[in-house]
């Protein structure tokens, strides 16, 4: 009987290896151990035995089964591991080259306009935005800078035609339409729309009728910021712009406000910004922006007492920005496209 | 603005600075540095005097000579020159080996062209003496010494300091009042000017006067003064003279000419001189007359405008007032008799009449910047002094004045506290008081603060908030600390748009999209694809600066289709592009409306070779992109309907548009026209999309998602598949369908989703029709559907089905 059992197992194991397939594995599980199975037959031959046959037969048939279970547990891995691997196919070569395109990525003045915010939003300014095609009422005239006023001659203006008529920005009798030549228009739209205190920075394109060159371009991007409330000083302006600078170009990065001239604001400012790493620009003084404490006039325009309300006000040019930030030389390559500079910034 | 060092140092005692301070504190004045340059000599202690003993054409260069110089240590040397306005004999300044010249370049001991060369022989532009004669400097006509350093014959070099002066400063346009800043920002005395000819006044001409009227009738020359010089000899300046013109950039003319532009820019007040002999009768400055014509002093014959205002003798127009001097009046080599203008004229119009003659000259730049009522005067006598001194002119009776000075000294009342209240910071009275004293304001305490008298020579000083900045100019602002801290404003928010903005060119980087930015301005032949030819006249510029850039973008579109292009044709293996921007689009009733734009353009097709080939880009996917884009704007799938796109752009049957039913918002999705970018060198086809959101997209709030509860029953599932004509839209099919499915549905349960999941046309269905399945989901809220309510729902839905024309049910 002993010697009939293992000779079970024995052939049992023999014929295991010519499983291949889970099929093959039903059926050789039938010849052991299905109702007609080689094993189970033995087993049915118990019923034969005497009484003291039995327990010792008994531990031999538990043995031989215990090997038949492990024989057919490692088969069903065996069977499976073949079968995932027909599934899979042949094995990856993970360093071959992947034929998906990359991700694409945000154009450099995008993630530079985004950083600027999010720096300011720290602050509590909130973004506004305004049309390109302005009122020259909102563009000149409420800022302070009349038809005749010098500061006219500071920047050349495209014009729409007389026939130009915008949804966005309805114009009140013979005034002209002008591609806006600053983002400062924001701040009159919202002074007239808002009630104070707020605080905005306004992100948008702009125009100059300018020959474009490596560091003039006829469209370009600003940055216009504004708080009005009750007694906003000169320290909040150089509160506000420290904490920008220090920001965007790190804390070791200083900034000084240089006396100037714009119609809107009264005291004017340059802002320059002084860094020690900004390459071959480090350490000397650059200018940024153009800042400054709202003009009353500008506040009267637009409805505002300058009795009652004060405001700051600043502008700077995202090009300028971006290039210091990641060492540009020449402005247009935001605008020429070349993947080979867009995906510098990916 | 040009500043002589040396001039400026006529006004305040600049003794004790140097030009590097000088630089420092001009900008921190609001007078911008733009430039520092050396005028005259630098110091240069190995550029002699050398006599070319003799010279010799170089063997092997036509253009060269080679010389043999004397600089006086008895041992000529060779020294291989290009100049050729030079004989034997003559003195020239020889640059020795060790010269660093003013343009960097050193000296050294060299071979040009295979001869030795020990020096070089200088040109006056080489020497930094600007431009002069072609070739060498020729020293020979003054007789210097041999090995005389150049230095010894020139004077002192001057550091001249070109400034930008903002609009506001007009005061700032001459000598004296850029010495006034600096002399209070030094806290340094002004000199005294010191003028001979005394402030006689007169009302009117004398018999002894050149003229016999001088009167105003145009309201833009409210204040006039004109005085008679006789026995004028005209002649060339003195050096001095010729030198401060020079270092200030003008070209010295005649003594008479030169000392009118000297006090300009002494003073900052345009005088004009006109020659008596050719003023008939009488000078009026009054209003142009139609018809007037002018030769101006530049040649040009120009009509003038009438109303504009002239100064005119008693036949003709003889000047354009305070803008350009006629041809005709001016001072000539002849002059004898002389009449000194000084004058003020309204700035607003002489900067409107400049700009409309298209002239831009330094009387026309003063006067557009208000100059200084009070010193008319004082420039017409400062200018008589030097008229007498050096052309020995004789006055011939007073000054005849025409009117009355526009402005006097203002004074403005400055309450306690204001400045400080201003800065944010704490600023003693006595330091206020300081700084506006340095500035030659008066001050004097009042009840409620002080006044501040301000002297009419600062016409942009005239409210409390002017003197905040003029505290600050002279204070310094690093003594302005950083303010308060901030805390944010509840209830704040950024504009929906610019939120719009960011997350979506995010999303369209993270599918592999890369952002570009073109320029807004582009040509006609665009726009008349885009949009076609009727639209050009619609968002063209009036005043464009050249061809290529003379109307506003329609779309998107076109700017990503020649990026491709472009970065085909410089192999840097484009993908997929997309920009964000406003385009501008004409509308039905006649206005034009900005969009907010997103559009993005990928090859079909990848350009790139590829091991593996990929998924191309078609028309569905680009239409889930823009659904996506749609999405996120806040535009619902189920506002959005797809239609067919017309235009330029798209290819005809293989794009589509799509529509915002809730607002005007649309795009269009789709292959891009052939022909077009092909023509562009781009070789598959290009898929594209845009949508265009109008500003109104943004102004509703943003909706907050409610909770619905949902069954926790399963659902009950039909298939229908439905033979249409080709030529019936998909998303038609799906309509009919999705409306019957929910009519069925009725109010006991639900339809919860319409899939289309099989398209099949060819053998088996009749020709030109094709097979649409759908698989239909219906669940109850709150129990299991049973078969027969399914099966009763789907009769019901085959029922209306079957009504479309042609359709049939296929079972």
């Amino acid at each position: 009987m002993q010697q009939q059992l293992a000779q079970l197992v024995a052939s049992a194991q023999q014929e295991a290896l010519a499983v291949t397939s889970r099929a093959e594995l039903e059926a050789f599980k039938a010849r052991v151990v299905g109702p007609n199975g080689s094993l189970t037959a033995v087993m049915k031959g118990m019923a034969t035995l005497s009484k003291e046959e039995r327990p010792v037969v008994g531990k031999l048939i538990n043995e031989a089964k215990r090997s038949v279970e492990e024989l057919l547990a490692a088969l069903l891995l065996k069977v499976e591991d073949a079968e995932i691997a027909a599934a899979l196919g042949a094995p990856w070569d993970a360093t071959l080259t992947g034929p998906d395109a990359p991700a694409g990525s945000l154009h450099p003045l995008t993630r530079t306009r985004e950083r600027i915010l999010a720096s300011f939003r720290k602050l509590g300014f909130t973004v506004a935005e305004g049309p390109e095609i302005e009122t020259e009422w909102h563009c000149f005239d409420a800022l302070n800078t009349p038809a005749d006023h010098p500061a006219r001659d500071m920047q050349d203006t495209l014009y729409m035609p007389k026939a130009f008529r915008s949804a966005d920005a309805p114009r009140k009798g013979e005034e002209a339409l002008v591609l806006r030549t600053h983002t400062s228009s924001v701040q009159v739209r919202t002074m007239l729309s808002r009630k104070p205190p707020f605080r905005i920075v306004a992100p948008g394109r702009c125009f100059r009728r300018d020959a474009v060159d490596a560091t003039h371009s006829a469209n370009f991007h600003q940055v216009e910021g504004l708080w009005i409330d009750r007694n906003v000083t000169l320290a909040d302006l150089r509160g506000v712009l420290d904490f920008f600078v220090k920001e965007t170009f790190g804390p070791d990065a200083e900034i000084r406000l240089r006396p100037s001239f714009f119609p809107f604001t009264e005291p004017s400012f340059e802002m320059d910004l002084r860094s020690p790493n900004l390459g071959r620009l480090s350490n000397r003084w650059l200018e940024i922006m153009g800042c400054g404490l709202v003009d009353p006039k500008v506040l009267e325009h637009c409805g505002l007492d300058p009795a009652e309300f004060s405001g700051l006000a600043f502008g700077l040019g995202l090009e300028r920005i971006a290039m210091l930030v990641h060492g540009i030389d020449d402005i247009r390559h935001f605008y020429n496209n070349d993947l080979r500079f867009l995906r510098q910034f990916a | 603005m040009k500043v002589s060092f040396q001039a400026l140092s006529r006004h305040v005692d600049l003794s004790g600075v140097t030009t590097d301070r000088l630089a420092e504190v001009l900008p921190m004045l609001g007078l911008e540095v733009e430039s520092v340059h050396t005028f005259g000599l630098a110091p240069l202690p190995l550029v002699v005097v050398g006599e070319i003993v003799s010279f010799e054409k170089h063997p092997s260069a036509d253009r060269l000579s080679v010389c043999r110089v004397d600089v006086g240590d008895g041992n000529p040397r060779q020294i291989v020159c290009g100049a050729k306005n030079f004989q034997a004999g003559d003195r020239v300044p020889v640059a020795l080996p060790g010269t660093v010249m003013p343009s960097g370049t050193e000296i050294k001991v060299s071979k040009l062209r295979d001869v030795d060369s020990a020096g070089m022989l200088c040109s006056s532009e080489e020497l930094g003496l600007g431009k002069g004669e072609d070739g060498l400097l020729i020293l020979t006509p003054q007789k210097p010494v041999l090995g005389t350093p150049l230095n010894k014959l020139f004077g002192a070099p001057d550091t001249v300091l070109e400034i930008s002066v903002t609009p506001n400063r007009g005061d700032c346009l001459g000598l004296r009042g850029v010495a006034r800043d600096v002399a209070a920002a030094l806290n340094l005395p002004l000199k005294p000017l010191t003028v001979k000819t005394p402030a006689g006044l007169a009302a009117a001409p004398t018999a002894q006067d050149a003229f016999g009227f001088v009167r105003s009738s145009s309201e833009f020359c409210p204040y006039y003064t004109l005085r008679t010089l006789k026995n004028v000899k005209v002649g060339p300046s003195p050096d001095w003279l010729r030198r401060d013109l020079e270092a200030a950039g003008l070209r010295p003319i005649n003594n008479v000419v030169d000392i009118t532009n000297w006090v300009l820019l002494e003073l900052g007040q345009p005088l004009h001189a006109f020659d008596a002999a050719k003023v008939a009768g009488g000078i009026e400055a009054r209003p142009a007359r139609e018809g007037e014509e002018l030769v101006l002093l530049d040649g040009k014959k120009v009509k003038l405008e009438t109303g504009i205002c002239v100064i005119a003798d008693a036949q003709r127009p003889l000047v354009v007032a305070g803008v350009m001097g006629g041809a005709e009046s001016g001072v000539t080599n002849a002059t004898t008799t002389i009449l000194l203008e000084a004058a003020w004229f309204k700035p607003g119009e002489i900067r409107r009449v400049a700009r409309r003659l298209g002239v831009s000259t330094d009387s026309s730049h003063r006067f557009a910047r208000d100059v200084d009522p009070a010193g008319v005067e004082l420039a017409s006598r400062l200018a008589t002094d030097l008229l007498i001194e050096l052309a020995g002119a004789e006055v011939v009776g007073p000054v005849v004045v025409v009117g009355q000075p526009p402005r006097t000294d203002a004074n403005i009342a400055l309450p306690a506290g204001y400045v400080a209240a201003k800065l944010g910071t704490a600023i003693a009275d006595a330091d206020v008081t300081q700084a506006f004293q340095r500035l030659g304001f008066t001050v004097s305490p009042t009840s409620t603060g002080f006044s501040v008298l301000v002297p009419s020579f600062r016409s942009d000083v005239t409210r409390p908030i002017d003197l905040v900045e003029e505290f600050i100019r002279i204070h310094g602002t690093d003594k302005v600390p950083a303010g308060r801290p901030i805390a944010p404003l509840p209830g704040d928010e950024d504009t929906r748009s610019s939120g719009f903005t960011r997350e979506v060119a995010i999303r369209l980087a993270g599918a592999g999209f890369t952002e570009c930015c073109h320029y807004t301005l582009r040509d006609a032949a665009e726009v008349a694809r885009t949009l076609g030819e009727a639209a050009t006249s619609q968002l063209a510029l009036e005043n464009p600066l050249t061809a290529d850039q003379s109307h506003v973008r329609a779309s998107l579109v076109p700017g990503l289709t020649a990026a491709l292009a472009l970065n085909v044709s410089v192999h840097a293996d484009p993908r997929g592009l997309f920009e964000v921007g406003v385009v501008f689009r004409p509308q039905a009733d006649g206005t034009v409306r900005e969009f907010l734009a997103v559009a993005f353009a990928a090859p079909a097709e990848s350009l790139v070779r590829s091991w593996k080939s990929r998924e191309a880009f078609d028309i569905l996917r680009a239409k889930r992109l823009l659904s996506d884009v749609a999405t996120l704007a806040g535009v619902t799938a189920s506002r959005l309907s797809f239609g067919v796109a017309t235009g330029g752009l798209w290819q005809a049957d293989h794009a589509s548009s799509l529509v915002d039913r809730g607002r005007s918002a649309d795009g269009a999705c789709g292959v891009l026209d052939l022909r077009w970018t092909r023509s562009l060198g781009l070789k598959g086809s290009i898929v594209a999309g845009e949508f265009l959101l109008p500003r109104s997209t943004f102004a509703d709030a943003l909706r907050i998602p409610r909770f619905e509860a949902f069954s926790s029953f399963p659902p009950a599932t039909r298939d229908v598949a439905v033979i249409v004509p080709t030529t019936t839209a998909a998303g038609e099919v799906l309509n009919r369908v999705q409306q019957a499915a929910a009519k069925a549905a009725g109010k006991e349960f639900a339809l919860e989703s319409v899939n289309c999941f099989d398209v099949f046309s060819g053998p088996g269905l009749p020709e030109g029709t094709r097979s649409l399945a759908f698989e239909i989901r219906w669940r109850h809220a709150a129990r299991t559907l049973t078969d027969e309510e399914a099966n009763r729902a789907m009769a019901t839905v085959i029922a209306a089905l079957e009504k479309g024309a042609g359709w049939t049910i296929r079972s």
